[in-house]
């Protein structure tokens, strides 16, 4: 008897991880479950949890949030948790707490949107229309009421502030970002991305991925401020795997956008503005809407500059 | 045979304004481009707007929603009344499927569901034999043996797909939806000619009455960029429909942003639907919008 009883802690642990693991097809045996759980705190002030967590993967996230879910799974995306804290009298808050798999996964998503003011939550933050988001260390947070009448935003960075404290290990930003050139460079405005859709929804170039990117190649966008008059210029820079990975993109970029300069490599195009891409090393840099043919190639040789130094 | 090459369509088309017949070629058919489009058969979609179907508090008055359903479809069938009109689209004896949309921060209004399944009960078919359904319809008695469908939902902008309309509501009817999102969607369309569905859509109607125009949040869902438009879109062609559709989200993102900006995603599931599966027509010079009610701010 004196045996049984010893074990029976142990027993209990193993049948009820066994029943939520049949019960959720996101859990996984590592217990990635359990260190997401112990980030986010049971109560936050007034509100508290509803007690009714819910876990996605890869594969599920589609169940929570439909095609939204392509954006996760563009980037290494492993696991979300969601949820609920109630309070009486008050709007439910929404805490979705993503393991985007690495920093520069969760840095890239956070990049997808940074309209809003920075309450300065986590590694970075914006915060409008009742969403807070942030990323810090490899986790993407977003914090938000569900209901018509949100929560108040004094309640929503107080939620998100706590969660934020409690993941402790913070992350680097994606290295290929310390190869912007500084002059100019409008820092809310930077992508961290993977994928040619996301290059789209920031600048549309193509319905085909003429730019060859994918799941083994990461872009930085960023948007340059030039002086009065000239308007805005973009900066893309894409680290390829491989030099002849890169090279073979350039060609085809050239080739499907600019077939009209296929020595140059640099074409004033419809707007009046000029576009222009050079490949160095394993990476593609291109310029668009540059003001004169001038200006663009100063921002590439920048660039070269910086990717030769770093 | 002449070989249509591929046509990669880039943002010099749209800077060129030369976007649909690249569009068409890429699809490698004929282009129903400039020359033709006079010639075709025109499609006819109703625009019903009534300023008070909603209210400061965003109820919607069921009444309203009604009489703009009756007034639809009686300008799009040409018939007197909204009774005629039902009779020409369900029998007594169908057994009839409403495909609606639960996404839950814009679903199908509720009272919507409502006038649309009344007016057909009055067509005689039994309650039985009537079915709302999104989520569960490849569960659902009706929709598995149904003879008629209607299709309903609400527009708004999609993360993957340019627009989420009348073509992608069908996605439901597949299990393994994520294997239509490859190529913005494109695909889409193949859906409709799958047996649980294919000829049986007697109706589809876009509910205008909020549509967001924006996507953001976790969600690809703002508040902040959801417009009160208080109309329906009514028509029995679903790619004319979406590609109205898709044109109003534009022009409404241009409104409210303040410069002109393209969907973040070109729905090319529209253009493929009408190019390459022939599901429908898709461009603009071929379809005619009937308007009827308020038109303040209509934009199209």
């Amino acid at each position: 008897m004196r045996f049984q009883k010893k074990y029976l802690p142990f027993l209990i642990l193993i049948v009820s991880s066994a029943l939520a693991m049949s019960e959720n097809p996101a859990f996984s045996a590592d217990g990635k479950t359990v260190g997401m759980k112990r980030l986010l705190p049971q109560k936050v002030g007034n509100y508290k949890s509803d007690g009714k967590d819910q876990f996605y993967d890869r594969q599920t996230a589609f169940r929570y949030m439909d095609g939204a879910a392509e954006l996760y799974r563009s980037y290494a995306f492993k696991l979300l948790m969601v949820r609920r804290y109630v309070k009486d009298g008050s709007p439910p808050i929404v805490v979705e707490l993503f393991d985007m798999g690495s920093p520069e996964d969760a840095f890239g998503v956070f990049s997808f949107e940074t309209e809003g003011e920075d309450p300065g939550v986590g590694q970075g933050s914006g915060y409008g229309g009742g969403l807070l988001r942030f990323w810090k260390g490899k986790y993407f947070v977003n914090v938000y009421g569900e209901q018509d009448k949100p929560p108040t935003r004094e309640d929503v960075l107080s939620v998100g502030g706590v969660v934020a404290q409690s993941i402790k290990k913070e992350g680097q930003r994606p290295r290929l970002l310390n190869h912007l050139p500084d002059k100019g460079l409008s820092a809310r405005s930077i992508r961290y991305f993977h994928d040619p859709h996301s290059l789209n929804h920031h600048y549309f170039l193509s319905h085909e991925n003429i730019l060859q990117l994918g799941e083994k190649t990461n872009a930085v966008l960023a948007v340059y401020s030039m002086p009065a008059a000239q308007g805005k210029t973009l900066l893309l820079v894409i680290e390829y795997p491989t030099r002849v990975r890169a090279d073979s993109a350039f060609l085809n970029f050239v080739k499907a956008y600019m077939p009209e300069a296929p020595l140059t490599k640099a074409a004033r195009i419809e707007n009046g503005k000029w576009t222009m891409a050079q490949v160095y090393q394993k990476h593609v840099i291109v310029v668009f809407d540059a003001f004169s043919q001038k200006s663009g190639e100063a921002l590439i040789g920048t660039t070269r500059q910086r990717l030769r130094e770093k | 045979m002449r070989m249509r090459m591929k046509r990669v369509i880039t943002r010099r088309d749209f800077l060129r304004g030369t976007v649909y017949a690249a569009m068409a070629g890429s699809a490698g058919f004929g282009a129903s481009g400039q020359a033709e489009a006079g010639a075709e058969e025109r499609v006819k979609v109703v625009l019903v707007r009534n300023e008070n179907v909603v209210d400061r508090e965003g109820r919607i008055n069921p009444e309203i929603i009604q009489q703009m359903l009756d007034q639809g479809i009686s300008t799009l069938l040409g018939e007197g009344n909204a009774a005629q009109a039902w009779r020409k689209l369900v029998k007594p004896d169908d057994i009839v499927g409403i495909k609606s949309n639960g996404w839950s921060p814009l679903p199908t209004p509720r009272e919507l569901e409502v006038a649309i399944e009344r007016r057909i009960r009055e067509t005689g078919v039994p309650k039985k034999n009537v079915s709302i359904d999104d989520r569960g319809v490849l569960n659902n008695r009706v929709f598995l043996s149904s003879t008629a469908l209607i299709n309903v939902r609400p527009l708004r902008t999609h993360y993957w797909s340019g627009i989420g309309g009348c073509i992608k509501n069908y996605i439901m009817f597949v299990s393994t939806p994520w294997l239509y999102h490859p190529d913005a969607c494109s695909p889409l369309a193949t859906i409709w000619s799958k047996p649980i569905v294919k000829g049986k859509t007697r109706l589809n109607i876009l509910s205008l009455l909020r549509t967001q125009f924006y996507g953001r949040g976790p969600h690809s869902f703002d508040r902040r960029f959801v417009s009160d438009y208080k109309g329906l879109l009514i028509g029995k062609d679903p790619v004319a429909l979406d590609a109205v559709g898709a044109k109003l989200l534009q022009l409404q993102r241009g409104v409210y942003l303040g410069e002109d900006r393209p969907l973040d995603t070109t729905p090319r599931h529209i253009f493929a639907a009408d190019e390459k599966y022939r599901l429908g027509v898709s461009d603009l010079r071929r379809i005619e919008v009937v308007k009827s009610g308020w038109m303040e701010g209509a934009l199209i």
